[in-house]
């Protein structure tokens, strides 16, 4: 990766990542949950949620349960693999200062 | 775009800060059920015994009820096999739990059913707070600590009503534990 993901560069997005890869792969997480992990508000978070699903690298699912509403995010495939092609990213610059 | 390895070393810090409060949140979260269900059979269990001194085999079908309800909870919903522990793993957990217990028991057998009552409560302390502090689990290293001394406390203090204590308190705490594990 010569250049950084444009999606998963920003700082608020990758939170939003980073939180979601730490998860076990297929596991969702509801927005309440996250929006609390990230320290986000609701419209600031759910604005970041719509890019990166545009990107496709998350799925929304919404339902109800009972009377309220609820939304679920997780990391696709392509989401977490592209995270990880960016935290490698990250290490080689690191390392190579480092080095 | 080039990120200068300032800016890249923070990010990697955000990372793993993010990383780790969500992994805690979500290892909370799948521990609090687990709390309810053992909350609830304390309840029953510890007032039953006190209510109706010779009724202590009533624990006989608890545990077993426990063992299997944390057994399913455990297993169930594990979409990701190469994280999630496996069923194995639970079985063997609960089959080293019984016989350390039992290898206790015969080796230093309780006087009382008050000492086993705190003996095993004791034990689930310890195993809690050595589970919270390995993982990181702030939250349930103090309540390891809390059911530990609020057990301790009772088992001297309030020995006549102990196994009342144990109920309405130890229970009630693994409860109370579980609602505090759900929240972020």
């Amino acid at each position: 990766m010569d250049q950084p993901d444009p999606i998963i560069h920003q700082p608020a997005r990758l939170k939003i990542m980073a939180a979601l890869r730490a998860l076990p792969s297929r596991e969702q997480l509801e927005f309440v949950r996250l929006k609390a992990i990230v320290g986000m508000t609701d419209g600031n978070l759910g604005a970041h949620i719509v890019t990166i699903e545009e990107a496709g690298y998350l799925e929304v699912e919404k339902d109800f349960v009972g009377k309220k509403p609820r939304t679920r995010v997780r990391l696709t495939k392509a989401g977490r693999r592209a995270f990880e092609n960016y935290v490698a990213f990250l290490r080689e610059i690191v390392g190579n200062e480092s080095s | 775009m080039s990120i200068p390895p300032q800016e890249a070393a923070h990010a990697l810090r955000d990372i793993e800060h993010a990383q780790r409060h969500s992994a805690g949140a979500y290892r909370d979260q799948k521990f609090s059920p687990h709390l309810f269900l053992w909350g609830a059979i304390w309840i029953v269990g510890y007032a039953g015994t006190y209510i109706w001194p010779g009724a202590s085999a009533i624990w006989l079908a608890l545990v077993p009820i426990g063992m299997i309800g944390s057994f399913w909870m455990g297993s169930r919903g594990a979409g990701d096999r190469s994280r999630a522990f496996s069923g194995w793993q639970y079985a063997a957990t609960a089959l080293a739990i019984f016989l350390f217990i039992s290898a206790l028991m015969a080796i230093l057998p309780p006087k009382s059913g008050a000492q086993i009552g705190a003996l095993i409560p004791v034990l689930v302390a310890f195993f809690y707070a050595v589970v919270g502090v390995w993982t990181r689990g702030t939250r349930i290293a103090l309540l390891g600590l809390a059911l530990g001394v609020l057990t301790v406390g009772g088992y001297f203090w309030l020995p006549q009503y102990f196994l009342l204590w144990m109920a309405g308190v130890g229970g009630g705490a693994l409860i109370l534990g579980g609602f505090w594990l759900r929240r972020v």
